[in-house]
């Protein structure tokens, strides 16, 4: 029983982890934290179930599930960076020097807005994902993992490695790195940072669609307040692990995933989301950095 | 440029909210409270449509009093706290009466108000026994009890399907809670209860609960709760190779429900309801105007339309909107409901409400056991 509850605590933490990236991605580099960023998850789940529910009307999910899956996939992570790249230049660019408690307000009426914008062209009710997976799956050692369990955590895994490669080796990745560390230098040394402030955003939201997409599918269910909760969930994760950490944002996000099927399976499952925030109060206390975070270093 | 074009578009949909004001006219107004939006909307849209086809009968008919009858609707999207402040919206609208609330934990926060201002409220769904048991004069239900409910449920297994290991689960709400206690207090001592727990509504992942529950072997799982967290509980109980059988209450039993499980997964899931309005052929006028003009009818849509008659012919008899005349004459008279005479009780209870269970098949629910 624990192994099955470890996998089933690994896949919530997964989808926790590629969420907590974009908080701590954009606090790396803006210190702001992000509050619509849960929203746009909110809008990958539900992208997702409109083109998936486009191609089944088309007829190429009968055809070739494969690339209706694939393109669905594609076009949410195009959409979805399309609305984290206009966020950023309308709700935070013109704010970028205000005091700091403007864009944070600003955030938050963003997350008001589209959830309120999806409320009402979609509808109050909850939506059904289109197409229906089978619960077949691997089964060893008394435990069953359905393969799409298995998909999320391997689609998980393989975005946080793909993320790390592109921040430690590619040029933007190091550009993003200087601007996280200083603004103005990074400028002065000739990188352009209103496209890195940009590039961060449209990284953050297109992970926070697959996470979308694939909650869409795993539980079948969407409505449009999904993102709240996941938003504070994914939050949590980040600050957990040391916010502006990457690696400690997918540690956050797996650590809290585990904590709250392990509490919720041997202690009550009444308190599953008072687990998470008694772990971060503990952490808060011991290492208020996070788990992986660096104490800040006053900039002089 | 874009920015102006982005102002005007807010200023323009801004307008039409606005615009949507109406005149006011010598009427009498009925309030209808319940989830308009929110997870649970259907139900409140299944209300509506029901108490608006029983309005449109009476208004073409001319009205009671002299006076055309108009539905003021309250939102309380399944939340206590919005509750609250949606009965005082009525309430100083003007309401005569209203119908609502559908949740019991919004029914009854919200019966302080219409007891303080005096009007009678008839709620066409909230099952919990606590809303009649305050002694108010002014609440009544058209709908049976959570006790009755469970009783039925707890025969059920033992008389019918003689299993004994339970595992129970809720949703922590005054309705779910409240049914799954009934239906735990009604098991009696020869039924193992080897699990007993809650989990939040509104979230999705509910695998931890469904695999410590899996790990004790019940033979049947009774959840008390409403058809978004029913429906992912067995789905995936069925993902992790559950497979024994679930049962729940009248909450559960909406087309939504199979459609989160999935056809293959909801077969064979046993569900406590009224008997089938579809085999009363005193209900089969309004099925037929329902159908015609919403669709498919809901599982509440009949008691809206039964509660709303009944006040409007108390109010019709009491030959006045004051509240006082019209809840005697709740009290005293007999009507004429979709299943029959409905009498009710002192507390405002209908005096016999029978409960039978259902079983979903093929994707469909239909009527199974009678006790």
């Amino acid at each position: 029983m624990l192994l099955q509850q470890l996998i089933n605590g690994l896949t919530l933490g997964g989808v926790y982890a590629l969420i907590a990236l974009g908080y701590t991605m954009v606090y790396g580099i803006l210190e702001l934290i992000n509050f619509a960023h849960g929203e746009i998850y909110m809008l990958g789940a539900y992208l997702g179930i409109i083109f998936l529910a486009f191609f089944t009307a088309a007829g190429l999910t009968a055809t070739s599930l494969p690339i209706a899956l694939f393109l669905t996939v594609l076009l949410t992570i195009i959409f979805c960076s399309a609305y984290g790249f206009a966020m950023e230049k309308t709700a935070y660019k013109p704010l970028r020097n205000a005091p700091r408690l403007s864009p944070l307000i600003s955030a938050i009426g963003v997350s008001i807005f589209l959830q309120n914008y999806v409320m009402l062209t979609q509808g109050a009710t909850d939506k059904v994902f289109p197409y229906k997976f089978s619960s077949a799956g691997f089964q060893f050692l008394n435990v069953n993992m359905t393969y799409l369990q298995a998909i999320i955590i391997a689609v998980s895994a393989l975005l946080m490695l793909l993320l790390h490669l592109f921040i430690q080796k590619t040029r933007i990745g190091k550009a993003m790195r200087a601007t996280a560390q200083d603004k103005t230098m990074a400028s002065l040394v000739g990188i352009n940072v209103d496209i890195i402030i940009s590039a961060t955003f449209v990284i953050g939201a297109g992970l926070a669609a697959v996470a979308g997409i694939m909650v869409a599918a795993y539980y079948g269910l969407v409505n449009y307040y999904i993102g709240y909760i996941a938003g504070i969930k994914a939050f949590t994760a980040a600050v957990l692990g040391g916010i502006g950490s990457i690696p400690g944002a997918m540690l956050g996000g797996i650590v809290l995933g585990l904590v709250e099927s392990i509490g919720a399976a041997y202690i009550s499952s009444e308190y599953k989301d008072a687990y998470a925030f008694i772990i971060l109060i503990i952490i808060l206390l011991i290492k208020p950095s996070g788990i992986l975070g660096k104490t800040a270093e006053e900039k002089v | 440029m874009r920015r102006i074009t982005i102002f005007l578009i807010t200023v323009f949909s801004l307008t039409i909210v606005i615009s949507g004001c109406r005149k006011k006219e010598d009427v009498i107004k009925i309030g209808i409270a319940g989830p308009m939006t929110g997870a649970q909307a259907k139900m409140g849209t299944d209300f509506k449509n029901g108490v608006a086809l029983a309005v449109e009968e009476w208004n073409n008919k001319g009205g009671i009093l002299g006076k055309k009858i108009e539905i003021i609707v309250g939102d309380d999207a399944a939340d206590p706290k919005q509750a609250v402040s949606v009965a005082n919206k009525l309430v100083n609208e003007g309401a005569a009466g209203i119908i609502g609330h559908f949740n019991s934990s919004c029914s009854i926060p919200a019966s302080d108000v219409y007891n303080r201002a005096g009007i009678p409220m008839i709620t066409p769904a909230s099952t919990n026994p606590r809303l009649t048991e305050r002694g108010y004069k002014g609440v009544f239900r058209v709908c049976g009890r959570d006790d009755q409910q469970g009783l039925i449920a707890a025969g059920f297994l033992k008389n019918k399907l003689k299993i004994k290991r339970i595992a129970i689960i809720h949703d922590k709400t005054t309705y779910g809670q409240g049914l799954a206690d009934e239906f735990k207090k009604h098991l009696g001592s020869n039924a193992e209860i080897i699990y007993y727990g809650g989990i939040t509504q509104g979230d999705k992942d509910f695998k931890t609960v469904l695999t410590s529950i899996k790990e004790k072997k019940p033979e049947i799982v009774y959840f008390g709760g409403i058809y978004p967290e029913a429906g992912l509980l067995v789905k995936q109980s069925r993902e992790i190779n559950l497979t024994a059988p679930f049962m729940s209450g009248d909450g559960s039993i909406d087309p939504k429900f199979i459609e989160i499980a999935g056809d293959k997964a909801a077969e064979g899931t046993y569900l406590t309801f009224s008997p089938d309005p579809k085999n009363i052929p005193a209900a089969k006028g309004f099925i037929e105007k329902y159908n015609a003009r919403h669709g498919e009818l809901g599982p509440y849509s009949i008691y809206a339309y039964d509660a709303i008659n009944i006040m409007l012919s108390a109010i019709k008899e009491a030959n006045t909107t004051e509240g006082k005349a019209v809840i005697e004459k709740l009290h005293s008279m007999e009507f004429s409901g979709s299943f029959g005479k409905i009498k009710f009780t002192d507390k405002g209870d209908v005096a016999d409400s029978p409960y039978v269970v259902w079983i979903t098949k093929n994707g469909k629910f239909e009527e199974y056991w009678k006790p």
